[in-house]
C-alpha cells in the first residue's frame, strides 16, 4: 500500500481527503505510483502529468522522504519507506495567498 | 544553510559595521529592546543591525500583517510596507494591521498607523503603488530584505525576479484554506529561487486564491511571523535560514513538515545560463488578463446588462459555478454546478439555452466557460465581476464574502 498526499485542488477534483492510498504491481516508481493513482482516479489524468508527454505540471512538484525527486528520472526506483507506506508520496502544489 | 555562513554573502549585520552614531541605542531603547540583549545571540550588534537594517514588506494583508508588527517591535530600523488596496470588511479576520474603524482607508495608512503605535522608533515607508514591472526594481533597491507577503502569482512571479536581478533574499510565505508555505529564496547565497520550484504558476482559477477557497485566519499570522523570523534571522547574520528548505504547515494536524529545494541549474532566473534579465510581464506569464475578472476573449455580460435582461422577462439560464458553501452565503438563483463536477454534470445543461456563468469573480467561471466550449457550447456568457460585482452595482443588501 503507496500512501499520496495530494493538494487542495487535485483532493477536489478527486473527492478524495488530503491522502489515498494506492497499490503497484512490480517496481514502485514515480511512473507507477502516478499510473496507479490515475487508474484508481481517471479525472486526475493531464492534471499532474500531461496527458500526452507525461511530463510533470510545472507547478507541482513531487517530494519523497523530504527530498525533491521532481526532476530524477520517473522510472527511477523509490526508496523502500515509500513502497511499504511509512512515508508518503507526496505532491505538492503551488499556493499563492497571502 | 547557515545563515551566518553564506558562501556568497556576509551577514547584513557585519556589512553594516561599525554601526554609526545614529544607529546607537538609546537609554529608552536599550529598555525597550532588554530581552534581546539578553540574548547573546543577538545583544547589542544584532540590535543596532535590526536598527540599520530596512524590509520591504510587500502586501499588508494576512501574512503582511505579522510581520510588520513583529519587525517592527523587533526594532527594524525602516519598514517599506507596498499595497495598494483599501481596508475591507472582509480583511479584518485576519488582517491585525487594520481595525474596524480602517475600513475604506488605504491599507498603507492603517499599517503607518498601527506600526507606528507599536514602535515610534521605526521609519515607515508606505508604497501605495501597485508593484509592476515599470516600477518593482525601484522600489525594492532601498531594502535589505524583502517579504513577500502577496496574495496572487503575478506579483510572487515579479518579486522573484526581481529579488535575484538585484541580489536581494526574498522571505516568501503563503497561504490557503489551512495550509502554509514558508522558503527563502536567495540565489546569491547559493540557494533556489521560486522559478526553482515552481517554473510556471497553474492556470487561472486552477487553483482557488482564498477569496474564493478560504483561509482560517490565524493559519496566515503563524505563516507571516515565520516570515518575520527568516527576515530577522538574515538580518543579524544567525540560526538557519530555511535557504533551500520548504516548510510546510498543516493547521487542521498541527504539523510541520520540512523539505529539502534544489537549485535548477536551468531555472531561468537563477540558473546556469539565465534568461531572465529584465522583468518581463507577470499578467501575461501567468495568463491574467489585465485588469478584468475574466479570461479574455470570451464573451462577457456586465451584472447592468444581466439585470436589464432578466428584468424584460428574457429566458437566460443562471449557471453558478461556485462551492455548495459559497451558494449559502448568497446567491442570484442560478443552477449550482461547483467546478469539480461540471464535466460529470454536464447533461444538466441545455447547448441549445444561452448560459450565463459566474462565479465570485469571474475566474473560475472564466475556466468552466472553456470546459463547456470544449464539449460544443456555444452560447455562453461569463458574468464580468461575478456575483461580487452584483452585490457592489446591483443589490447592496447581499451578503459579501
Amino acid at each position: 500500500m503507496i500512501r499520496v498526499t495530494l493538494p487542495y485542488h487535485l483532493r477536489t477534483l478527486a473527492g478524495t481527503g488530503a491522502e489515498v492510498t494506492v497499490d503497484v504491481d512490480g517496481p514502485v516508481t514515480r511512473a507507477s505510483v502516478l499510473d496507479a493513482l490515475e487508474t484508481a482516479y481517471p479525472m486526475l489524468r493531464g492534471t499532474i502529468r500531461d496527458h500526452d508527454t507525461k511530463e510533470r505540471r510545472p507547478f507541482l512538484r513531487f517530494f519523497v522522504c523530504g527530498e525533491d525527486v521532481s526532476l530524477a528520472s520517473p522510472e527511477d526506483p523509490l526508496p523502500e519507506e515509500i513502497a511499504s507506506g511509512r512515508e508518503p508520496f507526496m505532491v505538492i502544489g503551488a499556493i499563492a495567498g497571502g | 544553510m547557515h545563515a551566518s555562513s553564506a558562501p556568497r554573502e556576509p551577514p547584513l549585520k557585519d556589512r553594516m559595521k561599525p554601526a554609526p552614531p545614529e544607529r546607537e541605542l538609546s537609554r529608552e531603547e536599550v529598555a525597550r529592546y532588554s530581552r534581546h540583549l539578553l540574548l547573546p545571540e543577538v545583544g547589542q550588534g544584532g540590535q543596532k543591525a535590526l536598527k540599520a537594517a530596512s524590509v520591504l514588506i510587500v502586501g499588508a494583508g494576512g501574512l503582511g500583517s505579522p510581520a510588520a508588527m513583529y519587525l517592527a517591535a523587533a526594532g527594524v530600523g525602516k519598514i517599506g510596507i507596498a499595497d495598494a488596496d483599501v481596508v475591507d470588511l472582509t480583511n479584518l479576520q485576519r488582517q491585525l494591521l487594520h481595525a474596524t474603524t480602517d475600513i475604506g482607508r488605504p491599507k498603507t495608512d492603517s499599517a503607518r498607523d498601527t506600526i507606528g503605535g507599536i514602535n515610534p522608533h521605526v521609519i515607515v515607508r508606505p508604497i501605495e503603488s501597485r508593484l509592476d514591472s515599470g516600477n518593482a526594481l525601484e522600489i525594492l533597491s532601498p531594502y535589505d530584505v524583502i517579504i513577500d507577503g502577496s496574495d496572487n502569482f503575478p506579483t510572487r512571479y515579479l518579486l522573484n525576479d526581481a529579488c535575484v536581478i538585484l541580489g536581494k533574499p526574498n522571505i516568501y510565505g503563503s497561504v490557503f484554506r489551512f495550509e502554509g508555505q514558508v522558503s527563502v529564496f536567495y540565489p546569491k547565497a547559493g540557494g533556489p529561487c521560486y522559478r526553482c520550484l515552481y517554473p510556471a504558476p497553474p492556470p487561472p482559477g486552477l487553483v482557488p486564491s482564498c477569496a474564493e477557497g478560504g483561509v482560517l485566519g490565524v493559519l496566515p499570522g503563524i505563516i507571516g511571523s515565520l516570515q518575520a523570523l527568516e527576515a530577522i534571522k538574515i538580518v543579524i547574520g544567525r540560526g538557519d535560514a530555511l535557504t533551500g528548505k520548504l516548510l510546510l504547515f498543516d493547521a487542521l494536524g498541527t504539523k510541520f513538515r520540512e523539505l529539502t529545494l534544489k537549485k535548477d541549474p536551468s531555472c531561468p532566473a537563477c540558473g546556469d545560463n539565465p534568461t531572465i534579465r529584465t522583468l518581463i510581464d507577470y499578467e501575461d506569464f501567468c495568463g491574467v488578463p489585465h485588469g478584468t475578472g475574466g479570461t479574455g476573449d470570451q464573451a462577457e455580460i456586465t451584472v447592468e446588462e444581466l439585470k436589464r435582461r432578466l428584468d424584460g422577462g428574457e429566458e437566460i439560464f443562471l449557471l453558478d459555478v461556485r462551492e455548495p458553501l459559497e451558494y449559502g452565503i448568497c446567491n442570484i438563483g442560478g443552477h449550482l454546478i461547483p467546478p469539480g463536477e461540471l464535466a460529470m454534470r454536464i447533461t444538466e445543461l441545455d447547448p441549445a439555452r444561452e448560459i450565463v456563468v459566474y462565479c465570485k469573480t469571474g475566474i473560475r467561471s472564466a475556466r468552466a466557460i472553456e470546459t463547456l466550449r470544449q464539449k460544443g457550447f456555444q452560447k455562453l456568457r461569463n458574468l464580468t465581476g461575478g456575483i461580487d460585482a452584483w452585490a457592489d452595482r446591483i443589490d447592496h443588501t447581499m451578503a459579501r464574502y
